[in-house]
């Protein structure tokens, strides 16, 4: 696969298998499940209070008081109404589910539900897009630490607006990989005029992020997207989400699978070399000799 | 550029055809022990002259020879970043199965990328002239190893690219 999925197909399938358990008329079971996402962000399932006919799904995400000062919560309560509930402890956003009493559109419900982070990362998008169609200029610009090291940085102009991720390569390799991916990616506007414009910078923050303390440092890039009315016209908007949002991920993951893949070329190398080798290993001989009175003796 | 590939190969195969001439012989420093004079270099007397074959200032091969044994030693051709680090990686790879390899050795020699020492004890279990066949193969394969791994890594950093932008 080499696009990642948005939403979590774990909550997907165990949600639609408790809805047909329900539906079919069969004994709900106990139910607890902690799952971990991208970004370091958790899920929970399990039954409020011991109730076996009920099913909770919450969030814990370590940024997400960055994320409520773009209006998070509005968002979701907008998305998941009826089934938000007071949040867990120690989780952000919980939502819950009666199976004694099955919403009619079983499947958009459980799609909803797999896509509960990407709902809480939209509503920083979701403003700043709505500054750039208003065309007004975004007075602050919007920092969210979505990772330890790794920050996202979105500002939203007359005529664009700019998301700025800051990525750390773990590794010096990573680095080289990872310019050649945003090489790729700055020269993708060449085949598909559509695609918003890429701009990569190693080491230092781009000229947009100077004057702010954003972290210098050798296993440093910076990454900007530039997108243009088209990307965040009420139309788009929603794709543009689900591809921007996961963007620190993808590329990390398919850096890994190259590694992955070289190491198994390599392999595959050596055992080649190996074999050459062992052809310069003379055949043992195994010679069989009799003596004179029959007596049968090996030589090795 | 190619045109010198094969004279840069025959010239490589026939010295060491002539280099690997090693017998079996006992230290004179330390009672008892046979060590490859090669590494050791104690003895001045025992030591030849170090040959170097150079394709071009970034290729080159520098074999050293002595009287129980050989050390071969390569630079293999690395044009950019990324050439630099598979290049790195593969060596690194290799070196630390230099066990099965036998003849490779740990950490290769200062200025060069991989280094192969044999010594008589080798020589006396394996043939010769397949040995020199095995070098001159390694060195053939290599670069076009490193060529397709590159080309493998740019292939997927652009359609991973392609695929991520033509959905906007």
């Amino acid at each position: 696969m080499i696009l990642l999925e948005i939403n979590n197909r774990i909550i997907e399938e165990a949600l639609t298998l408790k809805f047909n358990n329900a539906a079919a008329g069969n004994k709900p079971e106990a139910l607890d499940i902690t799952i971990a996402d991208f970004d370091g962000v958790l899920y929970h399932i399990s039954n409020p209070g011991g109730d076996k006919t009920k099913v909770q799904v919450s969030i814990s995400l370590k940024f997400y008081k960055d994320l409520q000062e773009h209006g998070a919560d509005q968002l979701i309560k907008r998305e998941y109404g009826s089934f938000l509930t007071t949040p867990e402890s120690g989780y952000n956003v919980s939502i819950v589910f009666d199976l004694e009493h099955l919403p009619a559109n079983r499947d958009e419900v459980v799609k909803k539900a797999g896509l509960l982070k990407r709902n809480c990362f939209a509503s920083v998008f979701e403003k700043y897009f709505e500054f750039q169609q208003r065309e007004e200029n975004s007075q602050k610009r919007a920092v969210i630490h979505y990772r330890d090291d790794e920050t996202m940085y979105v500002e939203a102009k007359k005529d664009r607006v700019t998301v700025i991720f800051s990525t750390v390569f773990k590794d010096d390799d990573d680095i080289v990989i990872g310019k050649v991916f945003m090489q790729e990616f700055k020269e993708g506007r060449r085949q598909y005029q559509q695609a918003p414009q890429v701009l990569f910078s190693h080491k230092e923050p781009p000229m947009e992020l100077q004057n702010t303390n954003a972290k210098v440092g050798d296993n440093i890039g910076y990454i900007t997207f530039v997108l243009f009315p088209r990307h965040t016209s009420p139309a788009a908007r929603d794709n543009t989400i689900n591809l921007i949002h996961t963007l620190r991920d993808y590329l990390h993951y398919h850096i890994k699978c190259s590694k992955a893949y070289i190491h198994s070329r390599m392999r595959a190398k050596t055992t080649d070399f190996l074999k050459v080798l062992n052809r310069a290993r003379p055949e043992p001989k195994n010679v069989e000799k009799k003596t004179f009175s029959g007596k049968t003796f090996k030589m090795n | 550029m190619s045109t010198t590939l094969q004279p840069y190969l025959k010239a490589v195969r026939q010295t060491l055809t002539a280099a690997i001439c090693v017998e079996n012989f006992s230290s004179q420093v330390v009672e008892r022990h046979n060590k490859p004079e090669v590494e050791v270099r104690t003895s001045k007397e025992l030591l030849l002259t170090p040959v170097t074959i150079s394709r071009n200032d970034k290729e080159k091969v520098l074999i050293e020879g002595s009287i129980n044994s050989l050390r071969i030693s390569i630079a293999i051709k690395q044009a950019d970043e990324i050439e630099k680090i598979l290049c790195h990686k593969f060596m690194r790879f290799m070196m630390m199965r230099a066990e099965n390899f036998i003849i490779l050795r740990r950490k290769p020699v200062e200025g060069y990328d991989i280094s192969f020492l044999v010594t008589n004890f080798h020589t006396e279990q394996m043939f010769k002239h397949k040995l020199v066949d095995f070098i001159i193969h390694f060195m053939e394969e290599i670069d076009k190893e490193i060529s397709e791994m590159k080309l493998a890594v740019n292939s997927r950093a652009r359609i991973s690219a392609e695929e991520f932008l033509k959905r906007f």
